[in-house]
């Protein structure tokens, strides 16, 4: 047959390379850089070379054209079938370098950006590879960029692995002294109370990692340094509760209705809305009053850590909910839907837990003498105004209106988060 | 239950089989050709089951395909075959270090083969090399009858032999091209070892079967369907895949000439 009108694209020479001796790993990359159609030349000095092609072209799907006789051996001429191909075009030519000895995830990310929608057949293929057609189809639920990823995502993963700190030597342990009994009671039920939420907020963003398309996978990388911060705090916080001669105090129902509440939640947007704007919000707050009432440089360090950390959570919850509502502006009602819901499901549970409520006035009075009690207790009072004034703000900053935040604010969770 | 219903018998030689053909009975539903299926777990059940009536078509080794046209005088009829049946080979391996360096060479040394029903491992090599004139009783022939009534569907026993060229003690082996290739793209031969000696002429492999006395409207049918899968079409595609073609293709029967001679000459009927 003539196939003089048959021009290779590319051509390789294998020299006396064997079949299964190292000639495929010549042949299948040259075949990679081809689209369906195109032909490849391979000279082989190998004569079972034909015969090995005609029936590995067949199996498959490419198409041994011919193979003849050339100065230096055989040439064959294949043509690459569509089975198996490969979607998309390799990677080449990226400009990713270090800036100061440093390679960070925005660095990567501003090379190889976010897609608009990610297919789940693309499984848990990097962003960027080819994919071979023919695999499962995954159930990510999590698939558009708009609910899945703020654009400074990559930057805050950076930050919170350039912060991260260790529960076990950073903290000066050795330094704390035994408290008065009724203080450190009050330590311990308020330590107790914040880690119970931090398991709260170790649980509730781990189930969306697992839903959350590995195309946006700095997404499920800030996620797992803030599982790794809420991991540490837990740690942190059962460790303060209990040193010094202390105990964890009591868990309240309202708490744990609260917690319930988060831990139910489907949506992506609305659990980075509750969580960590709501939530991880109000407990700024409530972690910058035990700093300033706190019996010890220790535990006012403890809490100061926490704080950093939790700032972060925030920030991206605050990112992301605002990068969904600048491209779904209906979210707005979905949100508020969602915290009403939240809100109708805590009807009829109390104030703050009572036990928590005391021991932030215990604290803040540094003890039972009835005039610091009292003073105790408006600090805590403050407290309640100062978070309900600092939700407004971060509402208002995500967009909502005055009227709403106002609402919004005051059907919050008397848990705090 | 009479009904218009087309019953096939495949071979379960492996657990993709059930996919396949849930596979193509949808299809076939989807074409208005109402179709079911029956797994056997050997060749030798399936075709007397054909022949006692029980099916109306089977899915057929080469060995059984010969079978049936045998035992129903050359009238069974024969519906169509995988691109991928045609001019399938045979080939000769070789350790390298054997000292073999033509078919004569074979003579005195251990010739490893497959299954003895399998037909590219044992049944056709061996009448080619006798055609050479290198008859079975000239070389130590090591066999290899591993998951016999699958009729080398498997590939165990062609992996047996690739086995035993590699670790010894066999000096030459037998082995379809299909598997021989494949096993060198995936790796798994040492080429500083083995090389091919030979390779056979082409012969065919499977065929859907049918006794003559198979309702004309059924056959018709059972073409129209089967024909009607098309490679473009995704979920026909992926069917195609698991079994392993491209397209169907219409029967031809002198792909089995030499099976049909092969077995004369082994008494293997």
């Amino acid at each position: 047959m003539n196939h003089n009108n048959v021009s290779a694209a590319v051509a390789i020479d294998t020299g006396d390379l064997p079949f299964g001796g190292g000639m495929l790993a010549l042949v299948r990359p040259a075949l990679d850089l081809l689209q369906p159609g195109g032909v490849l030349a391979v000279l082989t000095r190998q004569a079972s070379a034909p015969d090995d092609f005609s029936t590995w072209c067949k199996v498959e799907h490419h198409e041994l054209i011919e193979s003849d006789a050339q100065p230096g051996g055989l040439r064959l001429l294949l043509r690459k079938g569509g089975l198996g191909h490969a979607r998309g075009t390799l990677e080449d030519g990226l400009n990713l370098a270090p800036v100061d000895g440093r390679l960070d995830a925005a660095a990567m990310l501003a090379q190889v950006p976010f897609p608009a929608h990610a297919d789940p057949g693309t499984g848990f293929a990097p962003r960027g590879a080819m994919v071979e057609p023919g695999g499962p189809v995954y159930a990510f639920r999590i698939n558009d960029l708009d609910h899945a990823a703020p654009p400074d995502v990559a930057e805050l993963y950076d930050q919170a692995v350039a912060a991260q700190w260790n529960g076990e030597r950073d903290i000066a342990w050795d330094k704390l002294k035994p408290l008065p009994r009724a203080l450190q009671r009050a330590v311990g039920q308020i330590f107790t109370f914040l880690a119970e939420n931090e398991l709260s907020a170790l649980y509730v963003p781990s189930r969306f990692i697992a839903r959350l398309h590995p195309h946006y996978v700095e997404v499920g990388q800030f996620l797992s340094t803030q599982l790794m911060d809420e991991a540490r705090h837990i740690d942190v916080f059962l460790k303060r509760a209990r040193v010094g001669g202390g105990g964890v105090g009591i868990s309240h129902a309202t708490t744990s209705a609260s917690l319930h509440s988060l831990l139910m939640l489907e949506d992506f947007t609305e659990a980075a809305f509750l969580l960590s704007v709501l939530g991880e919000g109000t407990f700024l707050d409530l972690l910058r009053y035990i700093e300033e009432h706190a019996p010890d440089e220790v535990t006012a360090d403890i809490v100061r850590r926490a704080r950093n950390d939790e700032t972060r959570h925030v920030h991206f919850g605050m990112s992301h909910v605002k990068h969904a509502l600048k491209h779904d502006p209906t979210m707005y009602a979905r949100l508020e839907a969602a915290v009403r819901k939240r809100s109708a499901t805590l009807a009829g549970v109390g104030g703050v837990p009572y036990a928590v409520q005391d021991s932030l006035t215990i604290l803040a009075a540094g003890g039972t003498n009835p005039e610091a009690v009292s003073r105790g207790h408006n600090k805590f009072r403050e407290l309640m105004d100062v978070m309900h004034t600092n939700r407004v703000k971060r509402l208002l900053n995500a967009g909502f209106t005055p009227t709403q935040a106002q609402t919004l604010s005051d059907l919050h969770t008397p848990n705090f988060m | 239950m009479p009904d218009n219903t087309i019953l096939l018998g495949a071979v379960a030689y492996d657990a993709k089989v059930v996919p396949i053909w849930e596979g193509i009975r949808t299809h076939f539903q989807k074409q208005g050709v109402p179709m079911d299926f029956c797994l056997f777990s050997n060749y030798e059940r399936q075709v007397e089951s054909l022949l006692a009536g029980h099916i109306d078509i089977a899915w057929n080794t080469p060995l059984a395909h010969v079978r049936v046209r045998k035992r129903t005088g050359g009238k069974s009829i024969s519906l169509g075959m995988r691109d991928s049946d045609r001019d399938f080979k045979s080939r000769v391996i070789v350790r390298k270090d054997a000292g073999i360096r033509t078919l004569a060479d074979l003579k005195g040394k251990t010739l490893a083969v497959g299954s003895r029903d399998s037909t590219q491992a044992r049944i056709l090599p061996l009448h080619f090399l006798k055609q050479q004139g290198i008859d079975a009783s000239s070389v130590k022939l090591m066999a290899f009858d591993t998951d016999v009534g699958k009729h080398g569907d498997t590939g165990t026993s062609e992996l047996d032999v690739l086995k035993a060229l590699h670790d010894g003690p066999a000096h030459a082996g037998t082995v379809g091209d299909l598997i021989w290739v494949m096993e060198q793209a995936a790796g798994r031969v040492d080429t500083r070892k083995l090389e091919v000696l030979w390779t056979t002429p082409g012969f065919d492999h499977c065929m859907f079967d049918a006794l003559p006395s198979l309702d004309a409207s059924k056959v018709e049918a059972f073409k129209r369907g089967l024909f009607a899968m098309k490679w473009e079409n995704p979920e026909h595609r992926r069917i195609l895949e698991l079994e392993g073609l491209k397209q169907w293709m219409p029967p031809r029967e002198e792909g089995y000439a030499s099976l049909t001679a092969a077995l004369d000459e082994q008494q293997g009927w």
